[in-house]
């Protein structure tokens, strides 16, 4: 008897221990390099994730040779790999190339037969042809220079019944799509992107941000005398804080800190970004209420619809695909290597990064891991329809970092492609992604009702039949007894 | 005997005035009392299944967060409020009914819930994304039913005029607002007193 209870016992442990076991491995995740990194999975929980990116190299003005930058704020990497660091405290540009050697340095130009230069100028773009734009923010002008360099226009204070005659033209940042046209980000305007013509004539405003009212702070100036609502703030809408332009010449902009800080405009100027990830794209999603959410101040915008926006609270650069999916994080605030004081430019040169401190004027460069390589190829080829070459390289990344949420749809709907649904479904559901699993599961049950249709029939006629012979059975002893239903 | 009270639920969803009359005047109140308590069973047990077994195009669930016993909180808490309210306020306003009348009414509301929720659990497993639409649909349909007979059963059992228990059904999601207010009053000033104890404590034990 007691013995054959200490067996149970002894069972009765291995089951538990078993039960333990399994329920440990569940949850257990795998992310390389002991998790760096992080990332945020369907629930919005913080991840570990192996770092996407390391820093390589650390640059500066002395180190190219061309004494050191004072203030840089603006950073413009070409098609072709050409660095155009916009130098701002010696009013200069330093033009690099890809193996960081100094090509030329534009500090001057050929204006109505003299010489002239910038003033404290903030922003910086460079088109396909080599044309070079300046926001001379500290001479209230835009500067157009073509590929050597010479004076092509210079777009001055719009004349515009739009504006305001006290209006103060302070450019600083600007791009230009294929048409010519440029669109100038200035100070204090709370209407957009400022746009101008080819020749350089303001045209209008474009991508207004919307005012975003505190009903409570709506409440009290409802109460408020008009004397007393003048010394309240207004409510402007926030204003934007930087741009970019992708291949498309769909403008790239972020601004501020809440709401939609990061848009996509078309010509238009309403927002049409992919907001279709398991969260907004925003920066950081988890934050304590004392530091409050990430405040963007750069964009870049890449191929295959990947754009990265930088963090200036925080340091950190956040990158997302198309779809507005995270792909990685990287960066931050402190003294040790591929850390920053006060980031404010990012590039990419080819794959690898280019961040721009400005206090230290220094420019960091990042190069992809193993990780970060496959995510990124992954990614654009899933974007170009290669789901096969995708498949593999999602599948490679999740060997990488199980923690990658997103990566499952798209090994989901290459696996969906070859024909096993219900693999398929089981990926979807792991990503959440509920409209590819609603199309495998249509599939799934159309390929099982068929397989099984015989079946299904027979049973279904053998019930109608048993059910009728029941019926009649009844009916037949009822007659018998003499005894009438209803 | 035992087949009609099975068949008394069914029979009360489908007319609910004479339903509601027989079970204030006519059914003994210990076989309401039961059913009303199995109804509320399997209600809890409808949400706890619901929320573990539904079909993933209808209900995303977080492994991590799933609780069954919050999900016999949610029936339980919102019920008891319902009747304390509304016994509360029907006392004072000539209403006809006793606390177990209101009750047994307002779990017997709660069948639709049951009846039609039950199936689309395991039936939303076989469904499309398109097809989610008649599961919404016969959510939002079991929720009119009930609120349909919550609201006869008030009126028949206090013995008020229509117009008379919608004010009092009104009154009485006020009320269960104040007593939720009060109940978070209380369980934060227990909380406070409780570490303020445990604080002294601590300090004492420190001090040598």
């Amino acid at each position: 008897m007691l013995k054959s209870k200490s067996i149970v016992r002894a069972y009765l442990l291995a089951v538990v221990c078993c039960l333990i076991g399994l329920s440990e491995g569940g949850t257990l995740v795998y992310a390389e390099g002991g998790g760096s990194s992080y990332n945020y999975s369907v629930w919005g929980d913080t991840v570990a994730a192996p770092s996407a990116y390391e820093a390589k190299l650390l640059l500066n003005g002395i180190s190219l040779g061309v004494g050191a930058f004072n203030n840089p704020s603006d950073l413009h990497v070409t098609a072709d790999n050409e660095i155009y660091v916009l130098d701002s405290g010696n009013n200069r540009i330093v033009v690099l190339d890809r193996q960081f050697q100094k090509t030329a340095i534009i500090d001057s130009f050929e204006h109505d037969g003299q010489s002239d230069t910038f003033l404290n100028p903030q922003g910086i773009f460079v088109t396909e042809q080599k044309h070079v734009l300046i926001a001379d923010t500290g001479n209230k002008r835009v500067v157009h220079l073509d590929q050597n360099h010479k004076l092509v226009k210079i777009v001055d204070k719009p004349q515009s019944d739009l504006l305001r005659e006290s209006f103060d033209f302070q450019p600083v940042r600007v791009v230009m799509d294929k048409a010519q046209r440029v669109y100038v980000m200035a100070v204090g305007v709370f209407d957009g992107l400022m746009e101008f013509s080819a020749e350089g004539a303001f045209t209008s405003f474009i991508g207004a941000n919307r005012v975003m009212v505190d009903p409570v702070e709506l409440f009290w100036k409802k109460l408020s005398t008009k004397a007393q609502r003048s010394q309240m703030i207004m409510f402007t809408p926030t204003e934007f804080t930087n741009l970019d332009i992708n291949d498309e010449g769909f403008i790239y902009a972020t601004s501020g800190e809440w709401g939609d800080n990061i848009r996509k405009l078309n010509a238009q100027g309403s927002d049409i970004l992919r907001r279709t990830g398991y969260f907004n794209p925003q920066g950081d999603i988890r934050y304590t209420s004392a530091s409050g959410p990430s405040r963007l101040i750069d964009i870049d915008v890449t191929d295959s619809e990947i754009y990265s926006v930088l963090d200036s609270k925080r340091g950190r650069i956040f990158t997302y695909n198309g779809d507005g999916h995270f792909m990685y994080v990287f960066g931050g605030l402190g003294n040790q290597l591929g850390k920053f004081n006060s980031p404010v430019a990012i590039e990419r040169v080819g794959d690898d990064f280019l961040v721009l401190d400005k206090a230290f004027g220094e420019i960091t460069v990042f190069q992809t891991t193993e990780y970060g390589r496959t995510l990124n190829e992954a990614v654009r080829s899933y974007y170009r329809g290669e789901e096969e070459k995708a498949f593999h390289l999602y599948e490679q990344t999740i060997n990488m970092n199980a923690n990658l949420d997103f990566a499952y749809s798209g090994i989901g709907k290459s696996i969906l492609r070859q024909g096993d649904y219900e693999e398929a479904m089981r990926y979807f559901k792991q990503s959440l992604d509920q409209g590819n699993y609603s199309k495998a599961f249509l599939l799934y049950r159309k390929q099982v009702l068929r397989e099984h249709f015989g079946t299904i029939m027979t049973v279904v006629i053998g019930l109608v039949a048993v059910f009728l012979l029941v019926r009649i059975y009844r009916r037949m002893l009822n007659r018998k007894r003499g005894v009438s239903v209803e | 005997m035992n087949r009609e009270i099975l068949k008394y639920p069914f029979y009360l969803i489908m007319h609910p005035f004479n339903g509601y009359w027989e079970m204030k005047y006519e059914t003994s109140k210990k076989m309401n009392l039961i059913l009303s308590f199995a109804i509320l069973l399997l209600l809890v047990l409808t949400n706890v299944l619901g929320s573990q077994y539904s079909g993933f195009l209808v209900h995303i669930y977080n492994p991590a967060e799933m609780n069954s016993l919050m999900e016999v909180t949610y029936v339980i808490v919102p019920v008891l409020f319902w009747c304390v309210a509304n016994w509360s306020l029907t006392t004072l306003m000539d209403g006809e009914g006793k606390f177990v009348e209101i009750f047994t009414s307002t779990c017997f509301a709660l069948i639709p819930m049951v009846i039609i929720n039950f199936p689309w659990i395991w039936l939303s497993n076989v469904i499309s994304l398109q097809e989610t639409t008649f599961y919404y649909f016969c959510n939002s349909f079991a929720v009119l039913w009930s609120m349909y007979l919550l609201f006869i059963g008030n009126m028949t059992v206090h013995q008020f005029t229509p117009s008379k228990t919608i004010g009092t059904i009104i009154l009485t999601i006020v009320a269960i607002g104040f007593m939720a207010f009060i109940c978070l009053l209380f369980f934060s000033l227990v909380q406070q007193m409780i570490s303020f104890v445990t604080v002294i404590y601590q300090e004492i034990t420190m001090r040598n």
